[in-house]
């Protein structure tokens, strides 16, 4: 049968009146945020970038940076064997420890926005971020004494024969991993929480009604409208945990660096600034060329998977 | 193909709370039936049921006489249109269309077609590369009804599907709805608050109330001989007067002693028991002069006039300070002028007993008490 012209549908063509400020321009609220943002964040990173082509003053010398002869000097120096090895060991911390997060982040978030009944997300939620209350410093140092060769974990492993010698991993890499799965967990179930809680359950019910159960549900209609929250949670663990550096410095010793010890050893106990901020500038580009291949390989899986499936019409 | 959908002695708890109660309706097959209720009658509750949405806690239901009551929805043969159409927004129009056969493992050229059909069949071909978010309602409208449709269901749950659209698109969807039903020969089931929409779409009306069901009937039996003063003040509008049967006789006495005629008392109706009697407001006349030769006639004052298009409505005060309701087509009126003082009058056949029965919170009538 053929249903009435639609060009009778005119419930959503009516537009909305604005009336325009002829002397403010639509972005002069912006301002402030823009203004903020140019000054604390946009001319800090431009000096980093600058003093980054400079030298170590010499003794006797005013500032922290010589700026009279620019060159890539620090550059060569900052590309050696050793900002290597620890570029890849603090990729491998941040990627394992986004995937760890995830991994045990997903299911809490899928559960407090899908099945909690809703009087009690506040509180989880809450609940969750109760810990930052505290200092970010103090909770990674309450770490030392749980992870400790004589401390009280240690023990019940012992005691539960999981271990025969005494736990060995404080000051290793494997303290930091933990210290980094621990700490930036909240910052992964954030905002996978808040892209499940968008979701109108209506959705699931209609995939139902299609005749998907569960399971398919989940893959066709959940998890790809949870996508933009997933993401968004897992850059900004894998940012944050790749640029810590109080983590490494508490819990990892000698043996467990990351990139940002190296920065923050150039520029507090070396006094070499232009080296460190050099090893900063390289690790933004290396970071952002990571994220780059990471966010490519999902692009292409995902248009793969859709080619797979064919076209609809 | 389509299918007979059976109620036998549903009940559904939420909590303490009796959201259907007891219910046991047969659907036949092929039928457009309504479910009409005001908010919080469990029409929607029911629909869920049927859907798999909801689980009874008693009682069985059953699709072609076979027993689905614990199954779950994708393993009915039923689809729903939902109330807020429930488009997924990550998937264009088609892709939305094909979800359903996709999770059948329909063929790919098969599923094409099929798709492609529905679309035409709802004239939005032309949308089908489009986001649902860039369409307007009644567009959304007719892409649920076609990714609902397109998966053949023997039996069509719609709920409330037209409440968001304006009233031109509503009406005029409701005769295409209507006219696709008759032709696809399905069974649907249309949920809603609607009486207007009710009456004009249905086969049959069922009028649900705090969980039960109070009458099944088709619309013509509904207006003309409703089984109770709620169902007579559902379907369309009623002026309700309470007072007393005069004995077994078609006569009532109203509360403040004027003896009316009465057309039709409901069946099992007792002598002298407190009864509510019903006018609707188009059996109304008004006049000037006293009509002497009609027995039921009060006098009132025109409070005020309202005007419909092709008639008008008057607002009645009796001296009790109870009101009336009056509707006369606009080229038989003569129009009296709020305040004055005019004869209204019904035929005895139009004035219906019912058991009496509060209805302070459904009628929009004459308010029983008077006061």
């Amino acid at each position: 049968m053929r249903l009435g012209k639609t060009e009778t549908d005119v419930t959503s063509s009516i537009p909305i009146q604005r009336t325009r400020n002829r002397f403010l321009p639509r972005w002069a609220m912006a301002w402030p945020a823009l203004g903020w943002w140019l000054v604390f964040f946009v001319i800090p990173l431009a000096w980093i970038v600058v003093y980054s082509f400079g030298a170590k003053p010499a003794p006797g010398m005013q500032g922290p940076v010589s700026l009279s002869q620019l060159s890539f000097d620090n550059y060569t120096s900052a590309l050696s064997d050793i900002f290597f090895r620890v570029f890849v060991i603090t990729m491998k911390t941040a990627g394992i420890g986004t995937i760890l997060c995830a991994i045990v982040g997903f299911p809490v978030a899928y559960a407090l926005a899908l099945h909690v009944p809703a009087r009690w997300r506040t509180l989880l939620v809450f609940l969750l971020i109760l810990p930052y209350w505290t200092s970010f410093l103090l909770r990674t140092f309450a770490w030392r004494i749980i992870l400790a060769p004589q401390g009280t974990f240690s023990h019940a492993l012992e005691y539960l024969g999981v271990i025969t010698q005494p736990l060995a991993i404080l000051d290793t890499n494997t303290a930091v991993q933990l210290g980094i799965i621990y700490n930036y967990l909240p910052v992964m179930i954030l905002p996978m929480y808040v892209s499940l809680d968008r979701i109108d359950g209506s959705l699931l019910r209609a995939s139902m009604d299609l005749g998907a159960g569960p399971f398919r549900t989940f893959w066709q209609v959940t998890l790809p409208l949870a996508a933009p929250g997933i993401l968004g949670g897992l850059l900004l663990t894998f940012i944050l945990a790749a640029g810590d550096y109080v983590v490494p410095t508490i819990l990892g010793g000698t043996k467990g660096l990351m990139v940002g010890n190296l920065v923050a050893t150039q520029i507090l106990s070396a006094q070499n600034l232009p080296l460190g901020a050099a090893m900063a500038v390289l690790l933004i580009i290396l970071l952002a060329l990571v994220i780059a291949v990471a966010g490519l390989a999902i692009f292409t899986v995902s248009r793969s998977l859709k080619l797979m499936r064919g076209a609809a019409l | 193909m389509a299918a007979e959908v059976e109620l036998e002695r549903v009940t559904k708890f939420y909590g303490t709370f009796k959201a259907v109660d007891d219910v046991s309706l047969i659907i036949k097959k092929g039928t457009f039936v309504s479910v009409l209720g005001a908010s919080g009658a469990g029409k929607s509750t029911v629909l869920r049921m049927i859907g798999g949405f909801e689980f009874p806690d008693y009682g069985t239901l059953r699709i072609a006489g076979r027993d689905i009551t614990m199954l779950p929805p994708y393993k009915r043969d039923v689809n729903t249109v939902f109330q807020n159409y429930a488009l997924f927004p990550h998937m264009t129009v088609a892709e939305n269309v094909a979800y359903g056969l996709r999770q059948d493992g329909i063929g790919t050229d098969e599923r094409k077609k099929r798709v492609r059909d529905a679309l035409s069949m709802v004239e939005m071909l032309p949308f089908a590369e489009r986001k649902p978010n860039q369409l307007s309602g009644g567009q959304q409208q007719r892409i649920a009804l076609a990714r609902a449709l397109v998966k053949r269901p023997s039996v069509l749950l719609l709920d409330e599907p037209l409440g968001a659209l304006d009233r031109k698109l509503r009406q005029q969807m409701q005769v295409e709805l209507k006219l696709l039903q008759s032709q696809l020969g399905l069974t649907f089931i249309f949920v809603t608050h609607d009486q207007e929409e009710a009456l004009a779409m249905s086969d049959s009306i069922a009028v649900m109330r705090n969980g039960r069901v109070e009458q099944l009937g088709g619309p013509t039996e509904l207006y003309d001989t409703p089984a109770t003063a709620f169902v007579a003040g559902a379907i369309g509008t009623q002026n309700f007067i309470s007072g007393r049967r005069l004995g077994n006789d078609l006569m009532m006495q109203s509360d403040d002693g004027a003896v009316f005629q009465v057309g039709r008392a409901a069946p099992g109706l007792a002598a002298g028991v407190r009864v509510l009697g019903a006018v609707r407001p188009e059996n109304v006349a008004l006049a000037r002069a006293e009509p002497l030769s009609v027995p039921n006639r009060l006098l009132a004052r025109v409070t005020a006039s309202v005007m419909l298009g092709d008639t008008l409505e008057f607002l009645l005060t009796f001296k009790d300070g109870k009101e009336f309701i009056s509707r006369i087509p606009r080229r038989n009126a003569e129009v009296p002028n709020p305040g004055t003082e005019v004869w209204a009058y019904w035929a005895p056949e139009s004035l219906n007993l019912y058991p009496f029965e509060d209805l302070q919170v459904n009628t929009n009538a004459v308010r029983k008490d008077g006061n």
